[in-house]
């Protein structure tokens, strides 16, 4: 990892088309300002990472999984039919 | 064109149907063509089938239909580069994963795709009120039921 310093208002380019910029720093915290082409994704690492595994986790639902489920919602659609009347 | 699956044995799509996502689904961005596959007609569900990848398909569902107060914001950049200019040209779906004995959506990073383009994108929602397991429905087998004689 390349670590560099830098203060309130100074800039960083990745490649030629990513700008990050110090906007503020308070205490603990930094307020990091991007600039990115729209094709460039941009995200919290840890939110980013969590829809990752969630995705890649995700990959393993079985069909059979899916056959209980829509019985289950056919069920309780009907039930919720009946009720109406 | 055939597309293999290791779900569905080969199956039929019409190419004019795949589903672009430029920038792929998030974990997964080597593989930008999906085809949307129905198991049943009454289904609830969706399987979204990577064309180039056999074992690569996600259950994906329409979120409205379990979670009413579901509303993605969509930026003005995000709709130009879904090629929307409305919203009700878009459609949001959501991945859906199974934990313990229930059906859950990600609802913190749906899918959302532009219709008539078939072109889509994984959005990341900064909202903190949709988790990326929202439970949908239960599945506990109904034969478990039978059996406790």
């Amino acid at each position: 990892m390349l670590v560099l310093s830098r203060q309130r208002d100074e800039t960083i380019m990745i490649g030629d088309d990513i700008e990050i910029t110090v906007v503020d720093i308070r205490g603990e915290k930094v307020r990091l300002g991007i600039a990115a082409p729209r094709s460039v994704q941009v995200h919290r690492k840890e939110v980013f990472q969590s829809i990752q595994n969630e995705n890649t986790a995700a990959t393993g639902v079985q069909i059979n999984d899916l056959n209980v489920a829509d019985k289950n919602l056919l069920a309780s659609k009907h039930r919720k039919l009946s009720y109406g009347t | 064109m055939l597309v293999n699956t290791s779900r569905f044995g080969e199956v039929q799509v019409d190419e004019t149907r795949f589903i672009t996502f430029p920038q792929g689904i998030l974990g997964f961005p080597n593989q930008k063509q999906y085809a949307m596959l129905q198991t049943g007609q009454d289904s609830y569900f969706y399987w979204l089938q990577a064309v180039d990848r056999p074992d690569l398909a996600f259950v994906i569902t329409d979120p409205s239909l379990f979670v009413s107060s579901y509303k993605v914001p969509l930026k003005a950049e995000q709709m130009s580069s879904l090629g929307i200019s409305t919203l009700d040209q878009a459609q949001v779906f959501v991945i859906v994963n199974k934990r313990d004995n229930s059906l859950t959506g990600n609802l913190q990073g749906p899918l959302v795709i532009n219709v008539r383009d078939r072109v889509g994108e994984q959005l990341v929602l900064s909202d903190r009120r949709f988790t990326t397991r929202v439970p949908l429905i239960e599945i506990e087998s109904p034969v478990l039921h039978a059996q406790a004689v």
